[in-house]
């Protein structure tokens, strides 16, 4: 079942009708029967991947939780301390183990191809034939989440969950299925598994939501995405200058693909009264790299942090090394050390993370560049900084040129035309060795789809879209404005709005809905 | 204690007000960044080790909560 059809809208105005029809205490049954339906209507096969996941790390969660609340009872406190070390140790294998095979799935289902394509061109010819899989739905999203609820578990942050058929929803809500966020056990439950009474607030917020999303994908990303795939895909053809217009235009695809999808499906999730994890925050306005980054993709950022960059940072090696450190390297190099390799090793992760493919890592590589690089230049930057004036507008303003100027080359590589590194490479070459803009006519872009019929529907989308996000970024809720008019003004522009997005979106037969760009990651 | 780790705060993150702040992380004052470098002062300073599990909003929220995580380490140790 696609998400952008008028499928899925059925499915969920059917599913929000039961919700509120079932008395409360069996909400969360609704919800979990509703998961059901919606990915197997996905497929059976991506189902039983799922539900192999969904069954072995709900068996660890319970074993984990074993251990944490085992108590002791020895005769001395060096015995004590003995039982709890090997406890401690006992535990760390159950989690480890329980990550390699969660991970290994992955691995397995998402790089092996790319892996022994990798292995044979080494070696110039077919050593092993890389087998086909089928990638699950949104296997990237439900694995992490998993795998934080596993390590929280581990560290005591909360008791493991116990009915099965809770852990399986919190693992399988189809909200968060199709592109995350990767949302947090204890954030998520109480309203998950609780039930919420129906509320006008929620309703009314949950379809606002849905429509900024449809607006963002229908009327934006899917607009936009013929004309960025024909030129990532033979931009040796075209004039230099297209390759950067479709690299910034791709930024624009992404964001709206990306965080429309979120939008619909938090919206979708704000209608069960249920708050997702937010996942963007006008990642364009970013003033820095390091700020792009807190904006952009923040529930992947914050799993990141909590369960990859913190676990490295503070691990028996680093710590060693930054004590060595302390010997050669000034101070201000030294405090610096360990969160430069993290960030590093961070964003390398973020890369692979992205998709199979040398272009993926060279992604993950040029963002930790960068980011270290940023947090190695602060004692030479720092007195330059402080003689700026803070809070004019040309700082900003320079400062969202510069990073919006390193995103659009990241984007050079992330979507690189099969993932390859030399195709990104070429296209980045192409661009500055031959831009060629004198060759660059309207009549060139109506060919590629960009024509003004098109621009006539996109810019005014794009000025709703900018408009949206600066009042957001200003502090404006736009929730909150439109839930201070009147009822019955509040009924007529929800009906008037939803029917103009239906009826030029879906009602119109050109429109074919996309896939999701990161749907399948 | 609290006018060492003052003083660590303050070379780690010179443009944070460490004496009247007292939601350095629930305010943004302090990431992820910052907190790794502070980990590391503290740690070689006062001779105490900081897991990840100690990693929480709730212990440096303020000068004073690490001041109470560094206590508590070093009671622990």
């Amino acid at each position: 079942m696609s998400v952008n059809g008028v499928g899925f809208l059925l499915f969920v105005l059917i599913s929000v009708i039961l919700y509120y029809v079932i008395p409360k205490k069996y909400r969360f049954s609704v919800l979990l029967g509703c998961s059901a339906v919606f990915y197997l209507s996905n497929g059976v096969g991506a189902a039983v991947y799922m539900l192999t996941t969904v069954v072995f790390t709900y068996g660890a969660g319970l074993l984990l939780d074993r251990f944490g609340k085992k108590r002791f009872h020895c005769e001395t406190a060096e015995e004590k301390k003995k039982a709890k070390n090997r406890l401690k140790k006992q535990k760390q294998a159950v989690l480890a183990a329980a990550l390699v095979v969660n991970f290994l799935v992955l691995a397995i289902l998402k790089y092996s191809g790319f892996f022994l394509a990798s292995v044979n061109s080494i070696f110039g010819r077919t050593i092993v034939t890389a087998p086909s899989f089928l990638l699950p739905l949104g296997i990237s999203f439900y694995i992490f989440q998993t795998a934080g609820y596993l390590i929280d578990v581990y560290r005591g942050k909360y008791g493991a969950e116990r009915n099965f058929g809770k852990y399986a929803l919190f693992a399988g809500y189809f909200p968060q299925l199709v592109q995350g966020p990767i949302n947090r056990y204890n954030e998520l439950k109480d309203t998950l598994f609780g039930g919420s009474d129906l509320d006008w607030e929620n309703i009314r917020c949950g379809i606002l939501r849905m429509m900024v999303g449809i607006l963002k994908k229908a009327m934006i990303a899917d607009v936009l995405a013929p004309f960025v795939s024909l030129v990532y895909s033979d931009f040796g053809n075209y004039p230099g200058i297209l390759s950067f217009l479709a690299a910034f235009l791709y930024c624009i695809q992404l964001y709206c693909d990306f965080s429309g999808g979120v939008d619909l499906l938090c919206g979708v999730s704000r209608l069960f009264g249920v708050g997702m994890a937010e996942n963007f925050n006008q990642p364009y306005f970013a003033v820095s790299l390091a700020d792009f980054w807190r904006r952009w993709h923040i529930s992947l950022g914050e799993w990141m942090k909590d369960y990859l960059f913190y676990p490295l940072a503070f691990s028996p090696a680093l710590t060693k090394l930054t004590k060595w450190s302390r010997k050669f390297l000034p101070a201000e190099y030294t405090k610096r050390l360990t969160p430069c390799i993290c960030t590093f090793v961070v964003f390398l992760a973020v890369g692979v993370w992205q998709g199979p493919g040398w272009a993926n890592v060279a992604y993950g590589l040029w963002n930790g560049f960068w980011m270290s690089l940023g947090l190695l230049w602060v004692p030479f930057s720092q007195p330059f900084k402080d003689k700026l004036p803070s809070g004019k507008v040309f700082v900003t303003v320079w400062g969202v040129l510069r990073t919006n100027f390193l995103v659009i080359i990241g984007r050079y590589f992330s979507n690189a035309h099969n993932a390859s590194l030399g195709n990104a490479l070429s296209m980045l070459k192409h661009t500055v060795v031959s831009p060629d803009v004198t060759s660059c006519s309207f009549a060139l872009l109506d060919e590629l789809g960009l024509g003004v019929g098109v621009m006539l529907r996109l810019i005014p989308a794009l000025c709703v879209l900018f408009c949206i996000s600066l009042a957001k970024e200003k502090g404006v809720d736009l929730a909150q404005w439109f839930g201070n008019r009147r009822g019955s003004v509040q009924f007529v522009l929800l009906f008037a709005a939803l029917l103009l997005i239906v009826m030029g979106v879906y009602g119109n037969d050109a429109y074919t809905p996309i896939a999701y760009v990161y749907e399948n990651v | 204690m609290i006018e060492k780790i003052y003083e660590i705060l303050e070379e780690c993150c010179p443009d944070v007000d460490f004496r009247t702040e007292k939601n350095l992380v629930d305010d943004g004052l302090l990431e992820s960044l910052d907190i790794v470098m502070i980990v590391n002062e503290l740690a070689e300073e006062f001779d105490v080790r900081i897991g990840v599990e100690d990693i929480l909003p709730e212990n440096f929220n303020s000068a004073e909560a690490m001041t109470a995580l560094v206590v508590r380490l070093q009671g622990e140790e």
